[in-house]
This record gives structure tokens, C-alpha cells and sequence, in this order.
């Protein structure tokens, strides 16, 4: 069991931290907002909880709420200037966003202790915490897809006219996409943060950014199983041969493009479709026996 | 005047192209009115404006006796404006009821906090909202395909399911821009059926339509278009036989 | 000193606008964003000092970078958009397909260069350099920005003048309507994304040679200072972006002479963002950027 746990346990923290990015990114898509933030935010709150817990000694407890709380902020101010926008300008406003962020963490050396990177952060959060903390998510994602706010993204996502036509604000019910995923991003962040002892401003740069995009991508972006799936199947396939491993860039970019031209709704989704339809059939077939 | 909708001296120019030009007209509660005019004459323009979602140049637009003419297009819906659209808006992958529920949007009032931890209230809401759309796709006999996604099923169901949403915001005036494009006769005369009836429940309804026959069977009054100008109003009867109207469609070459 | 700048600012805008004439022409037409477009710049430099380093010359690397860069653009076009396009879902698919031929790009060029920064033979291009009316000028910017301008005329040629161009700007204008009056869209894409993919080859030879440093991943700060310039010149806008890409070189050349290092790129991407809020169309463009999605 331990000996299970020393091999996979740090494969199982990365799946947690990542998983937490991938629904933060997954909530803005859901919602139809056309963002690639997620970056930005994470890095936010990483920071926040970092700075606070080694240049002030702040409690980590505290240091992870002013992390969630700065990610929220974050996406609650850029939620303003996104409503503005539509489509390629969104995500290339966000993309400039996740720029900005980075560079001024770079720059600020005195604060984030620049290129080098915040040293000396307190590792207090640990496997337990981190699924704490996942477990909870997945809930909230869950449930907002069972109530008016997942219909009301739904309709967003799937046509804004219609949206508005219904009484929709959609600035209004984009901010909120955007703040939750801003508050969750800012979370994982600052779990980050207080899960590896040092942070480092590429960590949430470029290579981040495809990361999370590909989890959803690759799960979907309907379902609560989506970035579940996308997630685990994308974490675990370079541990499972070394030339995946090795080619890991290489396997990315493949089944980014094979998968959003063959499943463009991912594997997650389109298993569950395939699901559903055939339930339906029985069903239609069951009730024609019945007329009979 | 007894609410409903009223149109004052309405214009609209997208650049160069008048697509709507001093339309007065007026929309009573409990009653059927027509909208007719050749391809292009500047219906859907109209629903646009009234809606919100295209900005008016000129006139204005009363509803109920409330200026709406730049309110917000979420707010004209709050207000109680519900439209279908012309060209068929659903969301294809959902079933019939996703897209019934969506329209209750307006009348969800549990609080956000409530929704996203799935509090027993929110519950309770969706609960309801998915028994009172259960309600309405049973009177328009779609009950047994309510778990289907509403992509596959055929054209005249797609226009109902679009009808079901658009009532579910309970509105007191509904645009409805052409309904029965692309149904069958059995089809559209269970439409007229449905149309009359809310008609009766005392919502105003304003009917855009090419089928004459279908236009003459329901409104009380109706208007001509063309060119974005009002050209004839009155009987069904008196505007259908209107030369004015007639050579309308007759000079334009898209005439069905 | 200024007046210094603003010469650099402006050969350097010359390559820009090769880079972003060709991102901003595939917007135009299919309302894509290309975000391989810098990794096809990239391989145009790697295509250059390849041919150089084997003994060939430089002219003959660049004529070949522009080729197989122009191929490599085309062959995006066909394997990660043809089939989005048919199922409708390009805005958010394409900017995901383009990503995955970037990553598979940059990881082709990653192993042949073995991750390492190559360079031009010292004597690839020869140093010299002028004097004008306080000026300093070397040979290298003057060739640059003959190159930059003549390739720009002669594509602006293409596109305004010639029967192909004609076919590009209809379906750039209205894709359906110009299929009914006969035009065949997929060559017009086709010709789109060849001619960009070169230009994007050409600057990467162009910047290669300038800074002497050519890497796998020299293409992400281009495709970033690219949606800069086509923001600024408006989405689809060809005059826009040439004008554009000239006024952010020497912005640029500006912002690196007179900031401090680090701030330099926090400040073009702010500036990146208030251009999107206070004219999202840009400069010249006319696209409404914040256009009701699902409205007619
Ligand atoms: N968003 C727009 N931008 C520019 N022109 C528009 C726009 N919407 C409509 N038009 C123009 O306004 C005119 C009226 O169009 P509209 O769609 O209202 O006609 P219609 O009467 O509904 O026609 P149909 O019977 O074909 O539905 C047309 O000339 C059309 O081209
Ligand atoms: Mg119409």
C-alpha cells in the first residue's frame, strides 16, 4: 500500500492540481465565454498565497481564501472588457491578459522574486487537502449542471439570440462563468503554491494554457466527466510507455487536431451521447412492443 | 388604448438600405395580427427591433403603454416579449425538454448560492420547472419525445419545440416569424389550432406568415409590407385583395 | 537617438507586416485564426540556415523557405481546418487544431535542431554599414526592407490586380455568394494560405538573419506581436495590418529603448488590450467585434 502510494501518490497530486484548472477552464467554455485566462488566474492566486505566506508569514488557510479571493477579483475585473467582445477577440484578449501577467511577474522581482522564481513556500497541503479541495469542485460543477445556472450557460454557449430572447443577461451571467472559474483557478493556484515549495512565473505560461485546454478538449466540454476524463487519460498516457513520455509535446499537438476534427466533443461526451441515444432506442423499441 | 404593442413611426437603415420606414402599427391583446409582405420587405427587421436585438434608428416602440424602444433585449423578454425565429434556434444536442426548460429562465428566482451548492431549494425549482414543461410538451402531444434531442426530429416538431420554449416564458405578447414554414397541411393546421388558442388565453400575438391561406383563416387584422413601408392594412380579406399588395408580390421575384 | 529608433522601428515593421499580412489574410477569408502561422514562420528560418549550411546559397534558402513554408501552410489548411469547416464549429476548433500543428511543428523542429539555438556562417550576409544624414543604416536592414516592401507589392498586386486576387477578395467578402457565381472556394484557399505561409517563411528568414539566432520556438513572440498588429489594424483588414505593423515596430523599437527590459511586453499587451476596448474594429477595420453570436 505505501509502496503503492510512493508511485503513484505524486502522479495523483498532479491529477487533483490539474483537474482543478481544467474545470476552472472548462466553466468559461461552458458558459460560451471564449477564454484561455485560466493561466493568468492560477498564477494569481499562486502568487498571492505565496507572497502572503513567505514575505508576511500569513496562515496558509488564510494565504488559500486571499489566493481564491484574488483569482475571483481577477476574473471579475476582466470579466468587464470580456463582455465587450465576442469569439477570437475574447480569447485573443485573454491570451494578451495571461501575457501581461506573466511579464509583470517576471519584472517584479522584488515582490515575486522574478525569473528565479518565490522560494521557501511552506508545503502544507498534501494529497488529502488537494482531494479535499477537488472532490468539492467536482460537486459544485456537478450541481451547477442540474440547476438554472447550467441551463441558463447551456443556452449562452449554444445561442446567444436565443439566450436574450429568453431574458438572459449575458454579460451578467458571463461574469459569473467567469468569476467561479476565476475563483477556482485562483484555489488551485494557491494549492499549487503551497503543495510544491516553490513557484516559478513559466509554470502558468504557454505550455500550461494548452495543458488545460487539451484536458478539455480532449474530455469535453458538457459533462462534469469531461475534464475528469480528459484530465486523468491525459495525465497517465506518458506514464504508461516511456517513447509517449518522451514525445509528450509530440502526442499533445496529435490528438489536439485528431480530436477536435474526428470527436469535436471530446471522449467523454460522446461516449455519454452514444449512451443516451441507444437508451432512447430501447426504450422507443420497448414501447413499440408494448403497442403491439 | 388597452396595452399590448404599439408602433410608432418605426425606422430602421442598416447603411444605405431602408429596411423599415415610418411602420405604424399596433398589436391588441387576445387578438391575431397579421404581418404580410414579399422576401425582404422587412418582417424579421421588425421582430428584431421590437425585441431589442437590432438598435432602432428612428420612432418608437410601446409596450403595454411602457416606452421600449432602447431597452436592453433581456429586459423587452422580462418584460413579457417572447419571439420564435425564422430560422429554427435550438440547441440541436439537447432533448425537447433542456430546450422547453431553458425558457422558464424568467421565472427562476431560487438564489445562485442555492444553485451552484444544489441546495434542496434549487432542488425543489428545477423539480418543478421540468413538471410545468412536462405540462406543456404533453399539450402539443410531444410527450413521448421529450427525452429525445430535439436536432433530429422533423421540421414541424423543431418549430413547436421553438413555439413550447417561447411560451414558457409565459409572455403576454408573442412574434411569431412564420410558424408554419416548411409544415405539412396536417401539421399547420394543428398550428393554427395552437396559435388561436393563446390567442384566447388574452396573449397579443403578431403572425408573420407567407401562406395566405393561413394568414386569412387567423387574423383579425392584418398588415402589408413592402420595402419596409406599410403599403395596406385592415381585414385579411381587404389587404389580400388590396391591388397595391398584390402587385407587391407579383413585382417581386422571389413570389412563392 | 529618436530618429534612430523610428528607422530601426520601421524595418523592423516591414518584416512584421510580412508575418502579419499573411495571419491577417487567412482571417479574412475564413474568419480563422491560424495560431501555427508562427510555427510556419519558424520553419521558413530553419529552411534558410539549412540551405545555407549545406553550401547553398542564401538566395536559394530563401526562395526555398518561402516554398516550404507556403506547402507547410497549406497542408494546416487541409489536415486541421477542411474537415472543422464542413462541421461548422471553426471559431473555437480551429484556434485548438492550429495549436496541435504548432506543437507538432515545433517538436519536428526541436529534434532536428536538438533543441539547440543555430545560427548563419559569419559571412552569410555581409556586414556594412552607411551613414546617411546622421543615420546608421547597414546593409542587412537595407536589404531587409527592400525585401519586405517588394514582397508586399507584389502580393498586394496579387490580391488587388490579378483575376486570382479578385476570387480571393469575393470569397473573403461573401464566401456563398461567390461560390454561386463559380468560384471554387477550396483553391481559393488554397492560394490564401500558400501565399501566407511564404510571406511568414520570408520574415522568418528575414528576422533569422537579423538576429542571427533561429530556434524551434522563435515563432511565439511573432504570433503574439501578430494579433497586436491585426488588432490594431482591424481583423481582415489588409491595409490595416500593413500600416499597423509599421506603427508597432517602431512602437516597439521605442517601448525597448525607453522602458525598462522586463516591462516592455506588459505594456504592448495592455496597449493590445485597450485597443480592444476602445476600437475593437481597429484601425482600419470594419468587423464588428462584438457582434451577437447566433444573430443575423
Ligand atoms: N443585419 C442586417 N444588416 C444589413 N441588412 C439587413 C440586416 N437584416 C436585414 N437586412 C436587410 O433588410 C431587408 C429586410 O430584411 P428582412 O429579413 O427583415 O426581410 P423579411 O421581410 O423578413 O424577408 P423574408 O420573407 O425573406 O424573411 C433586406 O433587404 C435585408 O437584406
Ligand atoms: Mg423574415
Amino acid at each position: 500500500m505505501a509502496s503503492l502510494y510512493n508511485a503513484w501518490g505524486p502522479i495523483l497530486d498532479l491529477y487533483l492540481l490539474q483537474l482543478g484548472f481544467a474545470f476552472s477552464q472548462y466553466l468559461v467554455l461552458r458558459a460560451g465565454v471564449f477564454s484561455l485566462a485560466t493561466a493568468a488566474l492560477a498564477a494569481i492566486g499562486a502568487y498571492t498565497a505565496g507572497i502572503l505566506a513567505v514575505k508576511h508569514g500569513v496562515h496558509p488557510a488564510l494565504g488559500i481564501l486571499a489566493g481564491t479571493g484574488m483569482g475571483t477579483a481577477a476574473a471579475l475585473v476582466l470579466s468587464w472588457p470580456l463582455a465587450r467582445l465576442r469569439g477570437v477577440y475574447q480569447a485573443i484578449a485573454t491570451l494578451a491578459f495571461v501575457q501581461i501577467v506573466l511579464s509583470l511577474n517576471i519584472w517584479a522581482e522584488g515582490l515575486t522574486g522574478g525569473a528565479m522564481g518565490l522560494m521557501n513556500i511552506p508545503r502544507v497541503v498534501g494529497t488529502p487537502g488537494l482531494l479535499a479541495a477537488a472532490v468539492a469542485v467536482t460537486y459544485i460543477i456537478w450541481a451547477i449542471g442540474r440547476t438554472r445556472i447550467g441551463r441558463t450557460f447551456d443556452v449562452i454557449r449554444e445561442n446567444e439570440a436565443v439566450a436574450v430572447s429568453l431574458g438572459v443577461s449575458v454579460p451578467r451571467w458571463q461574469a459569473l462563468a467567469f468569476a467561479l472559474s476565476g475563483a477556482i483557478a485562483g484555489l488551485f493556484g494557491a494549492l499549487e503554491a503551497f503543495h510544491s515549495y516553490a513557484l516559478d512565473p513559466n509554470i502558468f505560461g504557454f505550455s500550461f494554457l494548452i495543458a488545460t485546454l487539451s484536458y478539455v478538449v480532449f474530455g469535453g466540454r458538457k459533462s462534469v466527466l469531461g475534464p475528469l476524463v480528459g484530465t486523468a487519460v491525459l495525465i497517465l498516457l506518458p506514464e504508461l510507455a516511456r517513447p509517449l513520455a518522451e514525445n509528450r509535446v509530440l502526442v499533445y499537438g496529435l490528438l489536439l487536431i485528431l480530436v477536435i476534427n474526428f470527436l469535436p466533443r471530446g471522449v467523454a461526451d460522446t461516449l455519454l451521447d452514444a449512451w443516451h441515444r441507444r437508451r432512447l432506442a430501447r426504450r422507443s423499441a420497448a414501447a413499440a412492443e408494448a403497442l403491439r | 388604448m388597452t396595452g399590448g404593442l404599439e408602433l410608432r413611426a418605426l425606422g430602421k437603415r442598416f447603411g444605405g438600405v431602408v429596411a423599415a420606414d415610418d411602420v405604424n402599427m399596433s398589436v391588441p391583446p387576445g387578438r391575431i395580427t397579421g404581418l404580410i409582405g414579399p422576401n425582404g420587405a422587412g418582417k424579421t427587421t421588425i421582430v428584431n427591433l421590437v425585441t431589442g436585438m437590432l438598435s432602432v434608428s428612428s420612432g418608437s416602440i410601446l409596450f403595454d403603454g411602457r416606452d421600449i424602444t432602447h431597452a436592453p433585449a433581456h429586459a423587452i423578454a422580462r418584460a413579457g416579449l417572447a419571439r420564435t425565429f425564422q430560422n429554427i434556434r435550438l440547441m440541436p444536442e439537447a432533448s425537447i425538454l433542456d430546450n422547453v426548460m431553458v425558457g422558464f429562465h424568467r421565472h427562476e428566482t431560487s438564489g445562485l448560492l442555492a444553485a451552484l451548492l444544489r441546495l434542496p431549494a434549487a432542488a425543489r425549482e428545477t423539480r418543478a420547472m421540468r413538471d410545468r414543461a412536462m405540462a406543456l410538451i404533453g399539450r402539443f402531444g410531444l410527450a413521448a419525445l421529450a427525452d429525445h434531442p430535439a436536432g433530429g426530429l422533423s421540421y414541424g416538431h423543431q418549430r413547436r419545440v421553438e413555439i413550447m420554449r417561447a411560451l414558457a416564458t409565459d409572455p403576454r405578447l408573442i412574434l411569431l416569424d412564420e410558424p408554419v414554414a416548411g409544415m405539412n397541411d396536417v401539421e399547420s393546421a394543428e398550428m393554427a389550432e395552437v396559435i388561436r388558442g393563446l390567442a384566447a388565453e388574452g396573449r397579443a400575438i403578431l403572425l408573420i406568415e407567407h401562406d395566405m391561406r393561413f394568414v386569412t383563416g387567423l387574423c383579425a387584422h392584418v398588415y402589408a409590407l413592402d420595402g419596409g413601408r406599410l403599403i395596406a392594412e385592415g381585414s385579411a380579406r381587404a389587404v389580400l385583395s388590396d391591388p397595391v399588395v398584390i402587385e407587391a408580390y407579383l413585382g417581386s421575384p422571389l413570389d412563392a | 537617438m529618436i530618429a534612430q529608433q523610428l528607422l530601426n522601428g520601421i524595418v523592423v515593421g516591414g518584416v512584421y507586416a510580412l508575418f502579419a499580412l499573411g495571419f491577417n489574410l487567412v482571417f479574412g477569408i475564413q474568419r480563422i485564426l491560424n495560431l501555427a502561422h508562427g510555427a510556419v514562420f519558424m520553419a521558413g528560418a530553419f529552411t534558410a540556415w539549412y540551405t545555407v549550411v549545406n553550401g547553398g546559397p542564401l538566395w536559394l534558402g530563401f526562395l526555398l523557405a518561402m516554398a516550404l513554408s507556403g506547402c507547410l501552410s497549406v497542408l494546416i489548411e487541409l489536415v486541421c481546418f477542411r474537415r472543422l469547416r464542413r462541421t461548422g464549429d471553426e471559431e473555437f476548433g480551429a484556434i485548438i487544431s492550429s495549436i496541435g500543428a504548432s506543437l507538432v511543428i515545433m517538436t519536428i523542429a526541436q529534434r532536428i535542431s536538438g533543441t539547440r539555438i543555430v545560427r548563419f556562417p559569419f559571412d552569410t550576409f555581409p556586414i556594412q554599414i552607411y551613414q546617411v544624414a546622421g543615420l546608421r543604416i547597414s546593409l542587412l536592414q537595407l536589404f531587409m526592407a527592400a525585401a519586405a516592401f517588394a514582397l508586399v507589392v507584389v502580393m498586394a498586386w496579387f490580391v488587388y490586380r490579378t483575376p486570382w486576387g479578385r476570387r480571393i477578395r469575393a470569397v473573403t467578402e461573401n464566401a456563398r455568394a461567390a461560390m454561386l457565381t463559380g468560384v471554387n472556394p477550396n483553391a481559393v484557399y488554397r492560394q490564401t494560405y500558400f501565399m501566407a505561409g511564404a510571406l511568414a517563411g520570408a520574415a522568418g528568414v528575414l528576422v533569422g538573419l537579423a538576429f542571427n539566432s533561429i530556434h524551434y520556438m522563435m515563432g511565439e513572440p511573432y504570433l503574439l506581436f501578430g494579433f497586436v498588429i491585426i488588432i490594431l489594424g482591424g481583423l481582415g483588414s489588409i491595409p490595416g495590418a500593413l500600416l499597423a505593423a509599421l506603427l508597432f515596430g517602431m512602437m516597439q523599437t521605442l517601448t525597448i529603448a525607453f522602458l525598462p527590459t522586463g516591462l516592455t511586453n506588459a505594456v504592448i499587451f495592455l496597449g493590445l488590450f485597450l485597443i480592444l476596448l476602445l476600437r475593437p474594429h481597429g484601425l482600419l477595420g470594419r468587423e464588428e467585434a462584438g457582434q451577437l453570436r447566433g444573430r443575423r
